[in-house]
């Protein structure tokens, strides 16, 4: 339980609008029982008095306060069903804004290293079911669950005030059994299934994808059909465990209605003897073991949601674990730099966990103003080196220190927003004519003044509406507008042709002056102007 | 999740609900028992409502002692039981049943795939097809496990109800007949207000998510700037708009189901009021004078359980819903249609030369007048190695998938040491290396499930990833990587390139074996297939890369649809 703790306390950061939520449900459910068991009562004591009436006796009946109740609880079990449902949604949605906010926090505050673990689009597509589990937990959990709870002492009170405690007793116990099969027995008897599922369906999808990547391999070795076989027998696995865990929710649903029943029936024998004895009227002896019948709706949703338990645990745990704290890494801390200098890189050594060092005995040092170009083939691992300068990736060894720097990756990124914004985030509070002039540095500007939205044209997801050289532009400008001293460029140009690669690299001189610019490419024409180039030997 | 294709035109609905007809035909047997357990459940209930009604009659009206309604107790126990069975029992075999169709269905797509070949399936990204093959088949579970069997029940169980009330009392059966007129339509406007909010849902949902993971995709880069806490409140704000604006749509589309909430509860309403006055002799005309508790009571018991399965009917809509959106993009691929070039003709054996490979007057066009081959013959024989050059686009790939046998050409034909293409095993290699998550055994042995220890060890040596194996601690037997990302795309070709050597093929067809290869695993490959040709093997290789030319007795230089000595 421990893993849902941080996000069962966002959920409940919201005190107000849960326990009102959870009042609309109880009134739909208490509605709903009110208007059978009022109906049971209405019809007995009817027939009692319609024989009386028969026989000659005089009696009389109020007709007002039963019929009354039941065309009430007849429209108020509608309309709170109604606004329950509106308002708990919304409450819903409310809380996966909540949990999204929340998540995104951490993850910008956790590290990066474990992310990059992480492969990138079923990464982020897990993410989004993860989220999903965390919030409805509240509705599809939490609710019924404490309102399960309620209605059933509820109904033992009533049972208690209305035929004896024996029996009340009795009927608790029975009722009990119910309520522990409905929740904890199916969560206990399901949480295993559930946890794994989600892992065994991304092991399954990475062989399905290598299945496809080597299907030219496997066709000429004639050994498709084979393996074939066996990711089918490995899908198989995953459905025959989940309508395993399916099976037994049901078989755990059907036992908590079992037990219900068994209460109404208790409840009904229990209540002959009190109505032979005279202690309570017949109408009486019928209210309650219809008033039990009613509470197998309530019940309904309950084992459904304690089977999915497993799994959303597992969700949870999930996303505490890629938010979790990266463990502090000293090896950044600003030393004191000489003067003059604005990186210095001692007994560098560059590695990725698991792997042999890409570099060691890395020296460099890189004067204020200086341009140092380092040429590399791809693969001798100048983007790694990059990425220690920038410091988003710890030295394995030696010692780094700079100045505020500001670092174009080699991957092109760019958001689902408009071109200002994604240029605003390299200086939050440059002008427009700013923007305009740096447009015009990587010779975007025309591009864009053409457009209808100029500097608000949407950019499409991941800048899918760029050619790839343009969007390499926009990425170049918005690291140009960031005022840090040092400027790490990681193939600035990708995409660019000779021409206007050598036209903005003139341009990017006068705009750079006086600032530290470390490039680093593939070939020594990839590059700007540089004072010095380093190569590289992987 | 689903992109929507177009699931809303009627025509491809149409064909989705009759491919999701075809699958439920195929496991008729599941669906029937299954639908069997809920009608035997929904009798059970009649029955229990039966004895209670019983019980309450002859206990307060008939004062008969608790003693002597022992026996009814007993059939009364014995019904609650038989439906907690007869529940359990119908979740069991909803979940078999489903199991089974998601198990045919997959088999069809990988059908699909086999059918289509490794060329054209190489179009579809393979993350694409894996979610086809797993997410989307997923997506049909509840429609055949929930979906299908209670909209079954939901007229079956209703019209067994419907005809004890009639039997008991036909003014009371007629109050729950005038809504049965009422159940299409509460169908229909329930259909319609479910179906709404689940593309919304999805809508939101996905929208949604597309601008949160768009963020996280580029968080990197937000840290880098020193920007998440506008981020942050950027994502705050648009979840905050979207919550808005699906409000609305739900504010209407959960309407529909409060109507059918408000019929159910005034029927139980109506039914209570009319039995009560009935009793009192309120009622003078109709049935009512013969209404007794038993029946009263007996019919107020019954109107819940009326209403109960189309209720829980749309519940399940969303599953309709949702296998209907995976349907479609299922029954996509499947009716895609197979490309003409992989008919792959059966040539009975025209008695050519078994050592030699045949190309007589071979022709493929992909578009009209538009030959990538045309009347190629082509002799090579056994052990030779042929180097294939020419520009890109040139045909080089598609002369190497018609000796594959992965298409078939338009014209001509062709004969590997006197049997068709694809008709015995070869070595593959493709651009990219292939490796699965396992240990390096495992993935030699994917192609060669015999090997031995020392054959695949000896396989790894042979293209150069013996140091590398050296380095691991238990050999073969030492996991590859984790997510590919231990292995060099270089390392990662000649994993693949070891797996040819240990299979020991004749023929080897490898598209541009070096291309985008860093200088060591150049030569590594190099060597490899020096060795491969000293070893007698047949080589044909498409390259760009000189060194590869050398080794080859003969360069064909394949450009404009035409096949020459380079």
């Amino acid at each position: 339980m421990g893993d849902l703790k941080p996000w069962l306390k966002l959920i409940f950061k919201r005190p107000g609008r849960l326990v009102v939520g959870g009042v609309l449900i109880l009134a739909t459910l208490l509605s709903g029982v009110g208007l059978l068991a009022v109906s049971g009562w209405f019809i007995t004591e009817t027939a009692l008095v319609g024989m009386l009436l028969a026989a000659g006796v005089a009696a009389s009946i109020n007709l007002y306060v039963p019929g009354g109740a039941i065309r009430f609880f007849a429209v108020s079990r509608t309309v709170f069903r109604y606004l329950e449902r509106v308002y708990n949604h919304d409450t819903v949605l409310r809380l996966l804004t909540d949990i999204r906010v929340a998540l995104f926090q951490s993850l910008a505050s956790a590290g990066r290293s474990h992310r990059q673990e992480l492969t990138g689009a079923q990464w982020l597509s897990r993410l989004t079911s993860d989220v999903d589990a965390l919030d409805t937990l509240y509705l599809r959990l939490i609710a019924p669950t404490a309102l399960a709870a309620l209605v059933t002492v509820l109904v033992v009170i009533l049972t208690a005030v209305l035929f004896d405690m024996r029996t009340a007793t009795l009927v608790g116990l029975v009722l009990l059994v119910a309520f522990l099969s409905a929740t904890i027995g199916t969560y206990l008897r399901t949480r295993h299934l559930a946890a794994r599922q989600s892992e065994r369906q991304e092991s399954l999808r990475n062989a399905v994808i290598e299945h496809i990547e080597g299907f030219a391999e496997l066709t000429a070795a004639g050994r498709t059909g084979k393996h074939a076989a066996w990711l089918m027998r490995q899908a198989h696995q995953v459905t025959s465990e989940q309508a395993q865990a399916d099976t037994r929710a049901g078989w755990h649903l059907a036992g908590a209605h079992l037990m219900i029943n068994l209460s109404a029936v208790l409840a009904l024998w229990a209540g002959f003897a009190l109505f032979r004895a005279g202690v309570v009227s017949g109408p009486v002896l019928v209210l309650l073991p219809i008033a039990l019948l009613g509470l197998a709706e309530i019940y309904a949703m309950l084992p459904d949601a304690f089977g999915k338990l497993g799994a959303t645990q597992a969700s949870a745990n999930r996303l505490n674990r890629d938010c979790r704290e990266e463990q502090s890494t000293a090896s950044t801390v600003p030393l004191d730099l000489p003067s003059n200098t604005d990186l210095l890189a001692t007994n560098l050594a560059v590695k990725h966990a698991g792997y042999a060092p890409l570099f060691t005995h890395f020296n460099l040092e890189v004067k204020s103003g200086e341009r140092v170009g380092i040429v590399g083939h791809s693969g001798s691992g100048k983007s790694s080196l990059a990425d220690v300068f920038a410091g988003l990736l710890p030295p394995a060894q030696g010692k780094l220190a700079r100045k505020d720097r500001v670092y174009l990756t080699q991957k092109t990124v760019l958001f689902e927003d408009t071109l200002r914004a994604n240029l605003l985030i390299g200086s939050p509070n440059a002008s427009e004519t700013e923007l305009w002039r740096i447009l015009e540095v990587v010779e975007l500007a025309e591009r864009f003044s053409s457009e209808p939205d100029r500097l608000d044209t949407w950019l499409g997801s991941s800048g899918s509406r760029l050619s790839g050289g343009e969007a390499r532009r926009v990425a170049l400008a918005r690291v140009l507008l960031n005022p840090a001293p040092v400027v790490i460029l990681d193939e600035p140009f990708t995409g660019l042709d000779a021409k206007t690669r050598t036209r903005i690299a003139k341009r990017m001189n006068s705009l750079m002056e006086g600032k530290t610019v470390i490039s680093l490419a593939h070939g020594p024409d990839a590059l700007p102007d540089t004072d010095r180039v380093i190569h590289l030997t992987g | 999740m689903a992109e929507t294709g177009d699931i809303n035109s009627p025509t491809s609905q149409q064909a989705v609900r009759q491919w999701l007809s075809q699958l439920a035909r195929g496991n008729r047997l599941w669906i029937r028992s299954t639908v069997a357990a809920g009608i035997v459940a929904g009798i059970a209930t009649i029955l229990q409502m039966v004895f209670l009604a019983r019980i309450i009659h002859l206990g307060v009206i008939g004062e008969v002692p608790v003693a002597d309604l022992t026996p009814l107790f007993l059939w009364l126990i014995l019904a609650i039981i038989t439906r907690a069975m007869a529940q359990g029992f119908q979740t069991r075999l909803a979940a078999r049943c489903s199991e089974q169709v998601r198990r045919d269905a997959r088999r069809q797509i990988h059908k699909h795939w086999q059918a289509t070949g490794p060329v054209a399936l190489g179009q579809s990204s393979a993350g694409t097809l894996a979610r086809e093959w797993i997410d989307h088949v997923e997506a049909l579970h509840g429609y055949f496990a929930r979906f299908l069997p209670q909209m079954m029940l939901s007229v079956v169980v209703p019209l067994l109800i419907l005809v004890l009330v009639f039997w008991l009392d036909w003014l009371a059966g007629v109050f729950l007949l005038l809504s049965a007129p009422l159940i299409p339509l509460f169908m229909a406007l329930v259909g319609m207000g479910a179906e709404k909010l689940n593309q919304q849902h999805f809508e939101t949902i996905s929208r949604l998510s597309g601008q949160f993971l768009d963020k996280v995709r580029g968080l990197t880069t937000l840290q880098l700037f020193g920007q998440t806490t506008g981020a942050t409140e950027l994502i705050r704000k648009r979840s905050d708009h979207y919550r808005c604006i699906t409000m609305k749509t739900l504010r209407v589309a959960f309407l529909s189901s409060a109507v059918l909430e408000f019929f159910a509860s005034v029927a139980i309403a109506v039914i209570a009021i009319y039995i009560g006055f009935g009793l009192l002799g309120y009622i003078t005309y109709g049935p009512s004078e013969e209404l007794t508790l038993y029946s009263g009571l007996l019919i107020l018991l019954l109107a819940p359980e009326f209403f109960q399965p189309l209720r829980t009917l749309s519940q399940h809509y969303h599953d309709r819903a949702a296998a209907l959106g995976a349907g479609a993009e299922i029954l996509e691929r499947l009716t895609t249609p197979v490309d003409s070039h992989r008919q792959l003709p059966e040539i009975a054996d025209s008695g050519s030369a078994r050592d030699v490979i045949e190309l007589d007057s071979v022709s493929v066009a992909f578009r009209a007048n538009q030959d990538v081959l045309r009347d190629v013959s082509l002799v090579v024989a056994k052990g030779e190695v042929i180097a294939l050059a020419g520009p890109s686009g040139g045909g080089k790939s598609t002369l190497l998938h018609l000796l594959a046998g992965f298409m078939s050409p338009d014209g001509g034909s062709i004969q590997l040491f006197g049997e068709p293409p694809g008709s015995f095993h070869f070595g593959w290699l493709g651009q990219k290396g292939f490796l699965v998550q396992g240990t390096w055994a495992d993935n030699l042995r994917l192609t060669t499930p015999d090997a031995s220890d020392i054959a695949i060890d000896t396989a790894l040596r042979n293209v150069g990833l013996g140091p590398l194996l050296d380095s691991r601690l238990e050999g073969i037997c030492s996991p590859v990587s984790e997510d590919g990302q231990g292995l060099s795309g270089g390392q990662a070709r000649r994993l693949s390139l070891a797996r040819i050597f240990l299979a020991d093929y004749d023929l080897i067809l490898l598209d541009e074996p070096t291309a985008g290869l860093d200088s060591d695993s150049e030569v590594f490959v190099l060597e490899a297939l020096h060795k491969l040709a000293l070893a007698g093997k047949t080589l044909i290789f498409s390259t760009h890369h000189h060194a590869l030319f050398a080794l080859a007795n003969r360069v064909l230089l394949v450009s404009g649809g035409e096949v020459r000595i380079g």
